[in-house]
């Protein structure tokens, strides 16, 4: 069964993550993958600590890409997490075959543009999600299980010609 | 023994409700500070409470509302290095216990009396035909 949802969120993990989709899909594994926090040891326990109803696993991308085949064909549920957009084109670059990514919050910070309440693009954004595309992935922007996933170009027209 | 400063980290805007509801039962929860989670992201939200909590020139308590969600993940990256009690799943009742007992204790036996008055708060009741 292994990966049920694969999503983009500066979050990471909290409180959506776990207590909306974690009720409806009941994950054994959470797989973060961010080069950052896989190289620290406190924010490795701290990401722990936030889901402790599922196995954590913090990777590189490099290893998380090395993993994901495997994964694929484990048992029981798995999330994979990316903190932006470049770590999940990093991520299928590096050969994950990843069919979609869900985008959950992408928060403002300056140069971005606003998409909707959660996420929010600048240019170098818009590239990686164009790559994405091209490459097959399929990208849905929705924050929690009960709400309309919508396709990100139809949201932001802009991403066609970045 | 000096005033226990605290600082509310919630989801939406249930911090500004929790003041506005202390304010009917207590009256003005004067330097309390109110910080959502809304639209910010992990370094914004923990630059907004690192900002708030460097202020205090003797540590204090950092409440929030659930433990594990965002708000209490950016609380703990910010306390880890700094005088700062964090107590999770913050009610109305710790917040008022709060407000009457800030003058009176240290901040981490504070905290330790927040724990046991928001765990004590929840209580249960049969109606009739249950």
């Amino acid at each position: 069964m292994s990966w049920q949802l694969h999503r983009v969120d500066d979050r990471l993990i909290h409180g959506q993550l776990v207590i909306a989709w974690g009720h409806v899909y009941h994950p054994q594994r959470i797989v973060v993958v961010d080069d950052a926090s896989a190289e620290n040891e406190w924010e490795r326990d701290l990401l722990a600590s936030a889901a402790p109803d599922a196995e954590v696993r913090v990777r590189t991308v490099a290893e998380a890409a090395r993993e994901y085949a495997a994964e694929a064909g484990a048992g029981g549920g798995a999330f994979l997490l990316v903190p932006d957009l470049a770590t999940a084109l990093a991520l299928v670059e590096a050969g994950a075959a990843v069919p979609r990514f869900n985008l959950g919050g992408l928060h403002y910070a300056p140069g971005k543009d606003k998409i909707n309440d959660y996420i929010y693009l600048d240019a170098a954004d818009r590239r990686a999600a164009r790559a994405l595309i091209e490459r097959g992935v399929a990208l849905e922007v929705q924050d929690v299980p009960a709400s309309r996933a919508q396709s990100l170009t139809a949201l932001d027209p802009l991403i066609a010609t970045a | 023994m000096a005033r226990v400063p605290a600082l509310l980290v919630t989801h939406a805007d249930l911090g500004a409700a929790l003041l506005r509801a202390v304010a009917q039962v207590y009256g003005p929860a004067d330097g309390v500070e109110v910080l959502s989670n809304e639209g910010l992201s992990r370094p914004a939200l923990e630059q907004e409470i690192a900002r708030r909590v460097d202020g205090w020139p003797a540590g204090g308590l950092v409440l929030t509302d659930f433990f594990g969600g965002s708000c209490h993940t950016c609380v703990q990256s910010v306390a880890r290095h700094r005088d700062v009690a964090i107590v999770t799943g913050v009610n109305l009742p710790t917040l008022l216990d709060y407000l009457h007992n800030r003058d009176q204790y240290a901040v981490w036996d504070l905290a330790e009396r927040l724990q046991k008055k928001g765990q004590e708060s929840i209580r249960l009741q049969r109606g009739q035909n249950v």
